[in-house]
């Protein structure tokens, strides 16, 4: 093992002893213990700024040690603290003393898409009047493919995780959700600000399919299953109004 | 009956009402209720208030006579650090010293 592979692991794993090759002195492995320590709270506190729900829902105790289990599995692979944390959800799926928390993935999930959605990129928009022109040529909108913008996504979920989510932002009645309700939820940012939209689930559907590139007709269809009458002109609407249509490909 | 008609039909129709939809000012649903006394400091949807551009424009957390938009039954449940009553309240109020 080379010297930088010694440090980076003796560094990640607090049971393992300072490699004693690097350092000269006897206060070596109290310092390494320091910038081992360092390593870890910088760690911890970027999940807590990326999941600040997670965190009011297990509490700050249970937080930073699940945080410790993650940072000694999921090193960050980047140097760009914000990203980090991207498999936290998947993690606290398969973390076992969260299990009783069944929701507490699909939060985590939610959050994750805040913050990837804040840090999107921004691109030009296609207006309402853009879109209108189809309008007038009705057999090309069967085929129409709407590219929707970068960070946007749909989080469909078993679980209430926007009424979770809202609830801890002081909106809405903690006491009145019921665990077992599946939500969908759209997440972007319109401006500077990052938007979470509840949607029916039709509605999850129809927009994923836009997002997968389907034209609006397949888009549609795919959403009938889930509501025979299922109208595109509210989710539509919703897209225009938070301009997440960033260009239109005819066929 | 021509299927391929009716789809695109359908589809003119959902893009018409989408684009009239989006023209409409935001929040319209009425499954929403303004609430004061619970809108964060800049986060207010509409301040009451002679001279005051609206929206936006709350000068400081739970401002009592600035509201928002919360969904409807909760703004009472929605605690307020100005409040009398330590809740959102559905009328603007006068806030504790």
């Amino acid at each position: 093992m080379n010297t930088q592979a010694l440090f980076s692991v003796a560094l990640l794993a607090p049971q393992a002893a300072c490699p004693s090759e690097l350092f000269a002195g006897d206060a070596a492995a109290s310092r390494f213990a320091v910038y081992r320590n360092n390593v870890f709270s910088s760690l911890t506190a970027a999940l807590s700024d990326s999941y600040p729900v997670v965190e009011q829902l297990v509490g700050s105790a249970f937080f930073q040690a699940m945080a410790r289990v993650f940072i000694e599995h999921s090193p960050p692979r980047s140097p760009v603290l914000v990203n980090y944390g991207q498999d936290f959800a998947d993690f606290i799926d398969r973390f076992e003393p969260a299990a009783s928390l069944p929701y507490l993935g699909d939060v985590a999930r939610l959050e994750r898409l805040r913050v990837e959605a804040y840090h999107a990129a921004d691109c030009p928009v296609i207006s309402a009047q853009a879109l209108g022109a189809y309008l007038q040529q009705p057999e090309q909108l069967m085929q129409l493919r709407m590219k929707l913008r970068p960070g946007l996504a749909v989080l469909t979920s078993k679980h209430p995780v926007y009424s979770l989510w809202t609830a801890h932002q002081g909106i809405g009645d903690l006491a009145s959700i019921h665990l077992a309700q599946a939500e969908q939820l759209l997440v972007l940012r319109d401006g500077l600000e990052v938007l979470l939209l509840p949607l029916p689930s039709a509605s999850a559907v129809f927009i994923q399919a836009l997002q997968r590139g389907e034209g609006f007709a397949d888009a549609v269809v795919a959403a009938l299953p889930l509501a025979p009458e299922f109208d595109a002109g509210p989710s539509l609407a919703l897209l225009i109004r938070h301009s997440a249509i960033t260009e239109l490909e005819p066929s | 009956m021509n299927n391929k008609t009716l789809t695109t039909a359908t589809l003119v129709l959902a893009l018409g009402s989408a684009i009239g939809l989006a023209a409409m000012p935001a929040h319209a649903a009425d499954d929403m209720e303004k609430c004061f006394g619970v809108a964060m400091k800049g986060k207010n949807d509409c301040a009451a208030g002679a001279g005051t551009t609206c929206a936006g424009t709350a000068k400081m957390n739970d401002q009592a006579n600035a509201w928002k938009l919360v969904p409807k039954g909760t703004c009472e449940k929605t605690a307020s650090s100005t409040s009398p009553t330590g809740f959102g309240q559905m009328a603007a109020f006068t806030p504790k010293s």
